[in-house]
């Protein structure tokens, strides 16, 4: 068992909300063999860095929508939204930088059972027991799932599994 | 059914070369005539031989390679034309769509190696997608900001039997093209422009591709504003026009970048304003209070510099649209336009031609004498691209070509042969470093076998000129590997490919040099031996701002 994780280095707060030199992409891809490749080229030919990267099908058959947090580098902001794009791949971009956000995240961990009733407590749900180890879901805001994982460290993690954010405007 | 599709584009011309990959096509060709296939000696020289021919002629060059080391000889040449935004087309075979990904023979990953240098690329492993995506190809080459797309064909869709399918209507939701000019932002940057005391307008290689020359110079008159070019903007207005400050950039002249240092205001056509035009980036137009962006791909505004007024549009629209904002001007300009007047006397572009060597100018001062404005020059890389591009008084579009994006050596021949292919009416002149041009030399075959009329100029200066002249200003005086005394006899060289040629050591043999390549029919290369010394100026030193060039001694 390692010894309780500094908590910092455990959970990685991905900056959310603008918070410097990150934007937050909603885009819809054409599926296809090179997409997700020729979406990662650009934003490593152009000198951004990948924060977070969440794939699902969108609503539309043959599209799927990435969530994608970027740090962009040296360049201006709006540059990696213009830059992507350029791809033919790519359908459509909403740019969430500094919007108000529902953001989601969910972790599967595998906790010790004695860990499991603080964990429980923050809302966590148990998908497996076994005899050593407890398998549990949580979900929730960036923050929230910051501090869940935060709590995972300091009583030892098995093994733990995180989504990345899946993100939508909040808007009424 | 490849070969069916490019009838159908109206292809005329395809640069290529067969191997395992793309037998099938080949089977195919000669039943095809009016699909004229030349048979490169590099797939290298294919890709620039279709890029010269873009460029001339403005319709897409096509290129076939076969799978592996063919696609990948292609690299540079894709690369070359994206950088300078050339609509290419080039058709790789692909091993078997059921041997993709066990490392067949001659497999390599196409896409993977060429997407960052194309526009866009297809990986085709069903007959049924060939039609849709050569059709979608074309459109992608050609519109919007042009530049080149791969099809990589898998060897059994070449094979494969199928209804002849016409090509459905075009349906590209993922490809959004900049159409309509912003009004409002159109007459802010008129009246900016016109409320302006100290305007420049620089003019990129957008100007010539959205053929917007006569509107380039009608708002330039209009508005009393002196215009600059790009390297690869030479020709979107012409160099002895009154308001003409000639090339911009680190090896621009030194009335131009005078004049972009001391302006008020900056509106950039069609340009991508990078590095080689702005020299130290924090010192570029300190003065600047408005600058004006115009350009077809959004993605350029603010990536280098920041605009205060944006036009995302086809240059022609965005220049029509200012044009009747110009109906009256509100800063006098006769101070300014006296000011640069004064620069041009104080900084005229000027070399050394009394030491008794071969000068390059002296050689294209005498080119340019013979053919005017009448044939078209392409040049290669190095030093010898920036005299041919200062030494020569374009005053039309479309007459000089070069590598400007990309820089590469070798491009010179085979573009100067695709250029010939494209408009063989004009002259067609090759400019070449004795460096670059063994780089892909072996294409001369290929101008012998079609006795196309290109004269090639070598400016043999026995070194790669511009590093050597870059480690004499910049890398402390040391010549490092820069020499090239052991090169072939050229003229041998020539006459080996089967093409008359020439050596020039003298400046009185330039002209009669110039009378007998001119008397031939066919291909012709003179080899000038050049003054070894010569140098390119004015030129910003690496990592200094525009203002301060260094220049060509006085009275030299
Ligand atoms: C393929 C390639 N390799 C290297 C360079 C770097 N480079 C730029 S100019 C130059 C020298 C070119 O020599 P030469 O062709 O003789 O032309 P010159 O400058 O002497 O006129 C070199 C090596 C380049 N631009 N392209
Ligand atoms: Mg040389």
């Amino acid at each position: 068992m390692p010894e309780t994780a500094p908590p910092s280095g455990s959970a990685r707060h991905l900056p959310m909300n603008g918070e410097d030199k990150t934007v937050v992409l909603s885009v819809v891809v054409e599926d296809g063999p090179n997409t997700l490749t020729k979406v990662t080229g650009v934003i490593r030919r152009r000198g951004f860095h990948v924060l977070s990267i969440t794939v699902g099908p969108s609503h539309e058959p043959g599209r799927s929508r990435l969530i994608l947090q970027i740090d962009h580098g040296h360049a201006e902001a709006d540059q990696v939204r213009k830059q992507l794009e350029r791809l033919v791949e790519v359908v459509e971009i909403e740019d969430l930088t500094g919007h108000d956000l529902h953001s989601r995240e969910l972790v599967v961990a595998k906790v010790a059972p004695a860990a499991l009733e603080g964990l429980l407590e923050r809302g966590a749900k148990v998908l497996m027991s076994g005899k050593d180890t407890t398998t549990i879901e949580f979900s929730g805001e960036a923050a929230d799932v910051g501090d869940f994982v935060d709590e995972l460290a300091r009583h030892g993690i098995v093994d733990v599994v995180r989504s990345g954010p899946v993100v939508m405007r909040r808007t009424a | 059914m490849v070969l069916e599709a490019l009838e159908r584009e109206g292809v005329e011309y395809i640069f290529g070369y067969p191997g395992g990959a793309n037998l099938p096509i080949y089977q195919h060709l000669p039943e095809h005539p009016k699909l004229k296939h030349i048979l490169v000696r590099h797939e290298q020289g294919a890709a620039h031989m279709a890029d010269g021919y873009a460029r001339a002629c403005g319709k897409p060059g096509v290129v076939f390679a076969t799978s592996g080391p063919g696609a990948l000889n292609l690299v540079t040449g894709l690369c070359t034309a994206y950088m300078d935004s050339v609509p290419m087309i080039a058709i790789t075979g692909q091993v078997n769509s059921t041997q993709v990904g066990r490392d067949a023979f001659q497999e390599s990953d196409v896409i993977g190696a060429t997407s960052s240098v194309t526009k866009h690329s297809y990986l085709v492993t069903k007959i049924d997608q060939l039609p849709r995506v050569i059709h979608e190809a074309f459109h992608i080459a050609t519109t919007g900001r042009p530049g080149p797309v791969l099809i990589d064909i898998c060897k059994d869709v070449q094979q494969a039997d199928a209804e002849r399918v016409t090509p459905e209507r075009l349906q590209i939701p993922g490809y959004k093209l900049n159409g309509h000019v912003d009004l409002g932002h159109a007459r802010q940057a008129a009246r900016a422009l016109a409320e302006a005391e100290r305007p420049v307008i620089l003019a990129g290689h957008g100007v010539l591709l959205s053929h917007a020359e006569a509107q380039l110079q009608e708002l330039a008159e209009a508005a009393a504003s002196p215009v600059g070019t790009t390297l690869l903007g030479i020709g979107a207005f012409p160099v002895k026009h009154p308001l003409s400050l000639h090339m911009t950039g680190f090896m621009g002249t030194g009335w131009n970048l005078k004049a972009v240092q001391d302006a008020d205001l900056l509106m950039m056509v069609g340009m991508r304003v990078d590095d080689r035009v702005t020299a130290r980036l924090a010192g570029f137009a300190p003065k600047v209070k408005t600058f004006i962006h115009i350009d077809i791909d959004g993605s350029e505004m603010g990536k280098n510099v920041r605009p205060h007024i944006e036009l995302v549009a086809d240059a022609k629209q965005a220049l029509e649209a200012m044009l009747p904002h110009i109906d009256h001007l509100d800063a006098g300009r006769s101070t300014w336009l006296n000011q640069i007047d004064a620069w041009r006397e104080e900084h005229p572009l000027r070399y050394k031609h009394s030491n008794g060597r071969l000068q390059p100018q002296d050689v294209l001062i005498e080119m340019y004498r013979r053919a005017h404005s009448r044939a078209i020059v392409v040049a290669d890389v190095g030093q010898n691209q920036i005299w041919a591009a200062l030494w020569w008084n374009y005053d039309r579009p479309g007459l000089f070509i070069n590598s400007g994006g990309s820089g590469t050596m070798g491009f010179a021949l085979p573009a100067a042969l695709g250029a010939k292919f494209a408009r063989p009416e004009l002259p067609v002149w090759c400019v070449a470093g004795e460096g670059g041009f063994v780089m892909t030399a072996q294409e001369l075959s290929v101008a012998v076998e079609h006795q196309l009329d290109v004269k090639i100029v070598l400016l043999n200066n026995f070194s790669l000129g511009m590093v050597r002249q870059f480690q004499d200003d910049f890398y402390g005086g040391v010549r490092s590997q820069v020499d090239l005394t052991h090169m072939p006899d050229f003229v041998k060289l020539a006459e080996a490919y089967g093409l008359p040629a020439l050596r020039v050591e003298k400046f009185e043999d330039i002209a009669p040099a110039f009378d007998a390549a001119e008397r031939t029919k066919g291909p012709f290369l003179i080899d000038f031996r050049i003054d070894p010394e010569a140098n390119v100026y004015p030129i910003v030193p690496l990592g200094k701002s525009l203002n301060e060039f260094w220049e060509a001694p006085e009275n030299a």
